[in-house]
């Protein structure tokens, strides 16, 4: 047995290429179906982990996908908006404690969630380095956020403006870095935290300017009555919220008609639970209340058929790979017609033939189980940052 | 089946009424009867399909005839098992191909020991690598021990042949073309380091050969054509 | 014979295993964090030793305009609960960034009562700098019935966060309901005997307790520890032409001068003290009942 797995190895070993791409082709066919096994089943974990812990959303009528996947995992598409006065809706009904959310900007491609401390308590999120923010203007960021831009506290983060054009609505507010939160292994590691205010200010339902009744720079007023100051666009917004200009940050209109794009209700018990979203399918309700838990149920029920689909691929892609295999294998054994000849006439028999080649087939697959092995334990070790990048 | 010893032999192959062909029909061989007595060197020659090749696969013990016996040392080779004739085969029996039949993947001592990794009818030791790196030497191609092939010239990997052949410390030695790929130089060269090869061991040899040049050099020339003619010597 | 030393040493245990849980219980305080000292007040009357109160702001400095820096922002956010007094007092709150679900805003329940000023007008005191009472008027707790509003939502909260204390919570807060209704009863037979009685005020702080007990009250824009100058003695003399009040409500004890200059227009001083900050002496309760009493002097 030794002299056949040492004749096979040398025989692997000189046709190097030949036996890279064997074992490639073997690993990728063995790899891939359980490797995307791996990754969907801790997609759905996370997904589900995320939307079990999050008890009512309440939004905007219309896809309730749309509304999880924004408020929960801070994904791209922005349902429609609601106001505040929806949070107060909910506080009034003394069934539930709302938390608002307004997840609509980004800063360098990371999603800025407008919300309130309460959500961090929620959350359990904790600070891993800084503190929490305690002005308006300043903003914490999650872990990944941290670690892909190489910022800390004291740094700064700007909003990007939502369409180049739009130079009267969203504009890019500097906003000062106070504390990186510790890694939560979820959407929050990569989500840049702002009080809601804030979030309103870089919308432009609030600013900041010089105070036109006092300042000396005639040029900014357009009009200048008893009761009343109109300044014209050269008055120049702060685009930076500090200790100096603070004061003169304003929102315009009664917060309670501000937007936001969700909020999560937090039932103080099953019962105030079932009332509260009871309450929300009167028809007249201008909001829709959905369970994350069954939404997300929903999306990996579809996403399991779908796994069926990738899986009947897979095993056709997979089949036609060893078919191909098994003709490479046969075309490589006519080639070496002549050495069988010569070693048969030599004297060896045909059951050693056959052990010659199994050998050969043996170590194959055996140095493909091994990489095999491997990438699966790589892809299991960092199958939440994986999921994280591929898939959430 | 014992290994063979040389100072019992007179008669080392006696075939008696042969006949032979192939499924196909297309050709057949037929010799009344023929002998090689032990130590000699003898060649057939005869034109391409005259079944020159085939009778060393006879001989061999790799096909078998429809009629008549072949004893190699009074053992008939054609009434022993599968197992047993191949045993025989690659304890008495050395083959050497035109081609050369080396391995690429192997080096050249690994070519050399080959027939001890493909059977368990020979026994590799530190021995018998002792002998394969004095063969070598032997042969002029110690220096090449570590290389394949592929890096040597046609002159080179013959010699690498004879010492594989050799290595079992054969009886008998069957060549098949041995020179037919060799230059002018390089034939007369393999086939004297052949010769004294085969006295050295007190072996047998057949060998097929188309060069007529090198016939002065066996001890007996067997014409294939007079088998077609259905005649035998 | 045996020893009795251990019969005392287990007595100690027996005694400690049933008042530790208690002093475990009593242990696990509620920190709480106001803005000024009425809802402070409050607070501690109904949590009494199952609540922490603090109050930051100096004991020299107005509370309403007073603003915390980063530190003390930083102990708000780790408040068990945050007493907020609505009605726009304390605008510090709206610039910084505060837990919502701990905070509780104690005149919510009659926001839509509130009295909106519509003056622009800044004036400055003290190191607080500029700042205007426009908008609108937060000394809500000087209305009583509007105190008592105040100190039930301070008292569902507090249930809220220890349900098993509830009991204890509710039994003080119906003490403190009774003080306070107490107050408003006698403030409203002052009202009633004061009708029509024009006043003035040394600030515009007394809003809801003009609109409570029916006072007939114009404010100034004075200090107790200021002589105003004399463009605002000139404005005064000018109201008092058609406002014929003939007492000056003060916010604090106001200088002599001040008193002399008004009691030469006629004008008497009384103090009645919205007691936004903790007092030197007394408490809450002994404050307003300084203040009726000093209301008193109107009609005496």
């Amino acid at each position: 047995m030794m002299d056949s797995l040492y004749l096979a190895w040398r025989y692997l070993v000189y046709n190097k290429k030949k036996t890279f791409i064997l074992v490639c082709c073997i690993t990728i066919i063995a790899a891939l179906p359980l490797a995307l096994e791996v990754l969907l089943n801790e997609s759905e974990r996370q997904l589900a982990l995320r939307a079990k812990s999050s008890p009512l959303l309440i939004g905007a009528k219309g896809s309730a996908l749309d509304l999880v996947m924004n408020s929960l995992y801070f994904g791209d598409e922005v349902p429609e908006t609601i106001t505040m006065a929806a949070t107060d809706q909910v506080m009034d009904t003394g069934l539930a404690a709302p938390i608002p959310l307004y997840v609509r900007f980004k800063s360098r491609g990371f999603p800025i969630v407008g919300t309130t401390l309460d959500y961090f308590d929620f959350r359990s999120l904790e600070l891993a380095q800084g503190d929490m923010f305690t002005m308006l203007g300043q903003c914490i960021i999650g872990a990944e956020v941290a670690r892909e831009l190489a910022l800390k506290p004291g740094d700064f983060v700007v909003s990007s403006p939502e369409t180049l054009f739009d130079i009267a609505g969203v504009y890019p507010l500097k906003m000062k870095i106070t504390g990186v939160l510790a890694p939560s292994h979820n959407a929050d590691d990569l989500a840049v935290f702002a009080d809601i205010q804030t979030a309103w200010v870089i919308q432009g339902l609030g600013h900041g300017h010089k105070d036109v009744t006092r300042t000396t720079d005639s040029s900014v007023i357009l009009k200048k009555e008893e009761s009343n100051v109109t300044a014209n666009a050269k008055l120049m917004q702060y685009t930076e919220i500090t200790k100096d200009n603070i004061d003169s940050f304003h929102l315009h209109g009664d917060a309670i008609n501000f937007p936001l794009t969700a909020v999560l209700a937090l039932p103080y018990d099953e019962k105030a639970g079932t009332i509260l979203q009871g309450r929300y399918l009167e028809k007249e309700m201008p909001y829709q209340i959905v369970r994350p838990k069954e939404v997300i149920d929903t999306l990996m029920a579809n996403i399991f058929k779908i796994r069926n689909v990738l899986d009947a691929v897979i095993l056709f892609v997979g089949s036609a790979t060893l078919l191909a295999l098994v003709l490479v294998f046969s075309l490589s054994l006519r080639l070496r017609e002549r050495e069988i000849d010569v070693i048969f006439k030599l004297g060896c028999s045909r059951a050693t033939i056959v052990k010659l080649l199994g050998a050969e087939l043996f170590i194959i697959i055996l140095i493909s189980a091994g990489v095999c092995a491997g990438l699966l334990a790589f892809v299991h070790y960092y199958d939440q940052s994986l999921v994280r990048s591929l898939f959430i | 089946m014992d290994r063979l010893k040389a100072e019992d032999l007179k008669k080392m192959i006696s075939i008696q009424s042969l006949t032979f062909s192939y499924p196909s029909g297309e050709f057949r061989l037929d010799i009344e009867k023929l002998s090689v007595a032990s130590g000699d060197k003898v060649a057939f020659v005869g034109p391409s399909g005259s079944g020159k090749t085939t009778l060393l696969n006879l001989v061999a013990g790799i096909l078998p005839p429809q009629k008549g016996s072949i004893k190699v040392d009074n053992d008939e080779i054609n009434s022993l098992g599968d197992s047993s004739r191949r045993n025989f085969r690659i304890t008495n029996i050395g083959f050497i191909f035109q081609d050369f039949g080396l391995l690429d993947y192997l080096d050249v001592r690994d070519n050399i020991l080959h027939p001890y990794r493909i059977t368990d009818a020979l026994k590799l030791n530190s021995d018998i690598r002792g002998r394969a790196d004095m063969l070598a030497e032997q042969m002029g191609i110690a220096d090449k021990l570590q290389r394949h092939p592929s890096d040597l010239s046609h002159g080179e990997r013959q010699r690498v042949a004879i010492c594989r052949a050799l290595l079992p410390e054969p009886k008998l030695i069957l060549a098949d073309e041995a020179t037919g790929n060799l230059d002018p130089n390089n034939k007369a060269h393999i086939l004297e380091l052949l010769f004294q090869s085969v006295e050295d061991h007190g072996a047998t040899l057949l060998a097929v050969t188309h060069d007529h040049e090198l016939l002065p050099h066996f001890d007996n020339v067997i014409n294939f054509s007079d088998f077609l003619q259905g005649e035998t010597t | 014979m045996r020893s009795n030393r251990s019969a005392p040493i287990l007595l100690m245990f027996v005694i400690l295993m049933f008042t530790l849980p208690l002093k475990v219980s009593a242990g696990e305080k509620l920190t709480i964090y106001t803005v000024n000292y009425p809802l402070t007040y409050f607070a501690e009357r109904i949590g009494g030793d199952h609540v922490k109160v603090i109050l930051p702001a100096p004991a020299d400095v107005d509370p309403a305009f007073w603003e915390p820096d980063d530190d003390i922002v930083r102990q708000y956010q780790k408040a068990d609960l945050i007493i907020l007094n609505g009605a726009g007092y304390a605008k510090w709150t709206r610039k910084v960034s505060l837990p919502m679900l701990r905070m509780v805003d104690t005149s919510r329940a009659f926001k839509d009562d509130l009295v909106h000023i519509q003056t622009n007008v800044t004036h400055s005191h003290g190191p607080g700098g500029d700042h205007s009472h426009g908008g609108t008027a937060f000394t809500t707790w000087l209305d009583f019935s509007q105190a008592t509003m105040q100190a039930e939502a301070i008292y569902r909260a507090l249930v809220r966060k220890l349900p098993a204390q509830k009991q204890i919570f509710s039994e003080n807060f119906e003490e403190l309901r009774g003080d306070l209704q107490e107050l408003d009863k006698q403030l409203a037979a002052i009202g009633e005997r004061l009708a029509r009685v024009p006043f003035f005020a040394s600030h515009p702080i007394y809003q809801y307790l003009a609109r409570r007990y029916n006072m007939n009250i114009k404010m100034m824009m004075w200090e107790p520890n200021e002589d105003p100058d004399d463009n605002e003695w000139q404005h005064l003399q000018e109201i008092s032409q058609e406002h014929t009040a003939r007492w000056m409500i003060w916010e604090g004890e106001p200088l002599s001068v001040s008193m002399e200059k008004l009691k030469n227009m006629g004008i008497n001083s009384i103090v009645y003290a919205p007691c936004m900050n903790r007092p030197e002496n007394g408490d809450f309760l002994s404050v307003m009942q300084a203040n009726i009493q000093n209301l008193r002097k109107a009609y005496q």
